[in-house]
């Protein structure tokens, strides 16, 4: 397989990015105060606690430092497939030389690599300039929750990946996108850290891929887990990515079969 | 009088028509309203799980927060009813449509109002505030009499106005400016976002902006602190919690006299 073309695709969608200078930096700005804001919440929950069930009020800092700053990084596009069957761009697209699925990768990663360098970075210092948080525990630790990150962007867009497939067959798929970043929001530990979820929410989050997106690399950085433990979540996590994956690619199939464009 | 009645005649079949375009698909439109229901129930969930780890917030229950949540998602649901146009108006100046608007003998804020009202996400955000307020209005300790309940109609009155006059005042801006999508994120859905928890416990200048600037508190906080009398309510003036209907009315009637004002320099964006 060539890469190249992919690349230049990566590129592109990086440079699409920053055509909006002004709506970016509201972005950033919105990330901040997002962060902000929780910090405070629950800078008022603790109330001069020094820990609750033996969290530390900088380790919740240190959850939604990353847990949002990766959502910034991660966002991704779920109406990459439903914009194309909708305008029947998907039909010539289907016509090039190269994977579709490749390249809804290659735009997604490019868009990521913009956010990474642009906002997640300037939102980070920030954030952590005003409020601080852990470091990580060790540099092996650092290394494998940089990994464990990039699994996690696998199960989330494996996630979308796999209900944008249901475009096929839905003429809107606005109201089931959004109902999906719900669970997304609520299960990832984005909004809450998943340490405070009550007893059976965790246990229905355990056999869900939710929690492998923020909260597994949160967990491996702040030296929560054992060597073994950090080895059982990435292998939970490829678990998930190759499910959904898969699932996609069987709608995928299907779809295809189905597809009728309209006009063009 | 016969021209009331064909006003109001006209209003009905803009709001007929809406109704059947959005029923040409009827399951999109019911998961549409659910979307809506979930998204906006997301906040609420959040903050339910979390106060099953923590009992209350600066001394407020759950019962309290969703007391407060209520106020915000009873007063949004009423509003894109009347607002919608206005809260899209960028899109409808950006492409030309404001022109036609122009063109017919009707008064531009009724149009705007009538032919936009988005009765769908209204039945999603105004659903999730009148269950909210079930759940929540009984257990929060408020004797419901004439006066509580005649206060709360006044708030919700209030509340509207507050976010309608919002709405005119970004929708009057771009008459001026091509692009305002991002002076409305920020700091109106933005704000909006954390509306729903007691201002006290944010930083002095996030309670600037949410009292002053865009005043989301005159629209749940201090009614709410009305009927609740949380201990925070110390550290504002009392008088703010008779505020509610005349930040409402005023800043509808400012909003009103910038709108009035500035159409008259309107130019299209032509094509």
């Amino acid at each position: 397989m060539r890469l190249s073309p992919y690349l230049a695709f990566a590129k592109k969608s990086f440079l699409q990015k920053s055509a909006y200078r002004f709506n970016h930096l509201m972005s950033i700005l919105n990330t901040i105060i997002r962060i902000f804001i929780f910090w405070e919440i629950y800078r008022t929950l603790y109330g001069g606690r020094t820990e609750v069930d033996g969290i530390t009020m900088s380790m919740v800092t240190t959850n939604f430092i990353l847990s949002l700053g990766l959502e910034a990084v991660f966002g991704v596009d779920d109406y990459y497939l439903p914009n194309r069957i909708r305008d029947g761009s998907i039909a010539t697209e289907l016509l090039l030389p190269v994977s579709f699925h490749g390249r809804m990768l290659a735009g997604n990663l490019g868009n990521a690599l913009f956010q990474l360098i642009f906002h997640f970075i300037p939102a980070f210092a920030v954030t952590v300039l005003a409020i601080g948080m852990e470091a990580p525990a060790s540099p092996l630790v650092f290394l494998a929750f940089l990994f464990s990150a990039l699994l996690g962007y696998g199960v989330l867009f494996g996630i979308s990946f796999l209900m944008q497939m249901l475009s096929f067959w839905l003429l809107n798929v606005w109201a089931i996108m959004t109902i999906k970043n719900v669970f997304v929001n609520v299960l990832s530990g984005a909004m809450i850290p998943l340490w405070f979820m009550p007893d059976w929410m965790r246990g229905i989050i355990r056999f869900s891929p939710f929690s492998s997106i923020y909260f597994t690399p949160v967990q491996i950085y702040l030296g929560q887990l054992s060597g073994r433990e950090i080895l059982f979540r990435f292998a939970t996590q490829g678990f998930w990515i190759a499910v959904l994956l898969a699932g996609g690619a069987v709608l995928w199939k299907k779809g295809q079969r189905k597809l009728v464009v309209q006009g063009g | 009088m016969r021209v009331k009645n064909d006003t109001m005649h006209l209003a009905g079949v803009y709001t007929k028509m809406i109704f059947r375009s959005w029923f040409q698909y009827k399951v999109d439109a019911i998961l549409r309203s659910l979307a809506v229901f979930c998204r906006e129930a997301t906040g609420i969930l959040v903050i339910y799980f979390t106060l099953t780890k923590f009992d209350n917030l600066n001394g407020w229950n759950i019962y309290e927060l969703l007391f407060l949540f209520s106020l915000l998602f009873v007063t949004y649901g009423i509003l894109i009813i009347f607002f919608t146009g206005l809260r899209d108006f960028g899109g409808t100046v950006r492409n030309g449509g404001f022109d036609r608007y122009i063109l017919r003998p009707r008064g531009l804020l009724f149009q705007l109002i009538f032919s936009n009202a988005d009765w769908f996400a209204a039945v999603g955000h105004g659903g999730l505030g009148i269950l909210l307020f079930l759940l929540s209005a009984g257990k929060v300790g408020v004797v419901w009499n004439g006066i509580t309940i005649g206060y709360y109609i006044v708030t919700i009155i209030g509340g509207v106005l507050i976010q309608g006059a919002v709405f005119l005042f970004l929708a009057t801006l771009n008459i001026y400016l091509l692009e305002t999508n991002s002076i409305k994120e920020l700091f109106y859905w933005n704000a909006r976002k954390f509306a729903g928890y007691p201002i006290s416990i944010f930083h002095k200048a996030i309670q600037f902006v949410m009292i002053y600037v865009v005043p989301f508190a005159f629209i749940n906080y201090f009614p709410a602190q009305f009927l609740l009398r949380k201990e925070d309510m110390a550290q504002y003036p009392e008088v703010y919690m008779y505020l509610t209907p005349f930040v409402g009315v005023g800043m509808y009637l400012l909003a009103y006299l910038f709108w009035r004002k500035s159409i008259k320099h309107y130019k299209s964006s032509g094509n």
